[in-house]
């Protein structure tokens, strides 16, 4: 009897800690990856928006633009990364519309690592506004 | 029989430490993924706001209008809603709007707007297990591109 009793305790630590690892995965890099997904989208949103403002069909609006969407103040990871490796591009006609893309969010994983999750997960977004945007009549 | 006593101790002090860690991971768990959650909520919040005030009609004939129109765009904010009816609740859990800012970034003229800042102030997370705090995140910076109605005054 006692040979068979001694290991119980240490397999169902073991297996009840993989659980708990996961679970806590879940709730915890989820949350960050959840949270980072939308700081990354409210930015480019703004970003798009800033770059689509100066807009005027000539390569001095372009180099506006760009400046604008570098000085924007916006953060992620909880406001304290900012974001690096943002692409603006641009509509053809230089007038139209401007695409943000911010393609490197990388999430770093804490938990879900020991239950063979990915040690970094990338979070791009990316948005498009037009340079006449709607304006509210209220 | 002296044997048994023994065993029964040592399961004893194992489920005493093992639950001893479980519950802190769980509590942490707990405290972690609701604090995140809300936060989530205030960046949804603070940018669907900012996008308002970004379009929104800004009218300056005095610096009460200003001020009304910063109230608007806090409503924005806390209720999704410019004008909430009497006894709405907030979007996000005890959100009012005094926690919300609402700073406009002018141009060189120092009359028209050309950008706007919102941001949570002050708003405190209350994770049973924990409390959280955050002050002047989640914040936006939105253009300005709606209509400039500087002799026009607020309903």
């Amino acid at each position: 009897m006692r040979p068979r009793q001694k290991g119980f305790v240490l397999i169902a630590m073991s297996v009840a800690l993989v659980l708990l690892l996961a679970v806590m995965g879940l709730a915890f890099d989820f949350g960050r990856i959840y949270i980072a997904r939308n700081e990354a989208q409210v930015f480019t949103d703004a970003a798009a928006m800033t770059a689509a403002s100066k807009l005027d069909g000539t390569d001095a609006g372009l180099d506006r633009a760009r400046q604008a969407v570098a000085r924007l103040p916006m953060r992620w990871n909880l406001g304290t990364k900012s974001f690096t490796g943002v692409v603006v591009e641009f509509s053809p006609d230089k007038r139209s519309w401007a695409r943000v893309t911010a393609p490197d969010n990388q999430v770093e994983i804490t938990f879900l690592r020991a239950v063979g999750g990915p040690a970094v997960f990338t979070v791009p977004a990316h948005s498009v506004a037009a340079a006449k945007p709607v304006r509210l009549m209220e | 029989m002296m044997r048994r006593n023994r065993q029964r101790g040592h399961a004893m002090i194992e489920l005493a430490v093992s639950a001893g860690v479980m519950v802190a991971c769980l509590a942490g768990t707990v405290q972690f993924g609701y604090t995140f959650y809300i936060y989530n909520q205030l960046v949804t919040a603070v940018g669907n706001g900012g996008r308002y005030a970004a379009m929104r009609t800004f009218r300056a004939a005095g610096s009460s209008d200003i001020e009304k129109g910063k109230a608007a765009i806090r409503n924005m904010v806390v209720y999704g809603d410019a004008r909430p009816p009497l006894g709405m609740s907030p979007q996000v859990l005890n959100l009012k709007p005094g926690q919300v800012q609402v700073d406009w970034v002018m141009d060189e003229s120092g009359t028209r707007p050309a950008a706007v800042n919102v941001a949570i102030a002050d708003y405190t997370v209350d994770a049973v297990f924990g409390i959280f705090r955050f002050t002047g995140r989640p914040a936006v910076e939105y253009p300005f591109v709606g209509r400039y109605a500087p002799t026009e005054s607020e309903k």
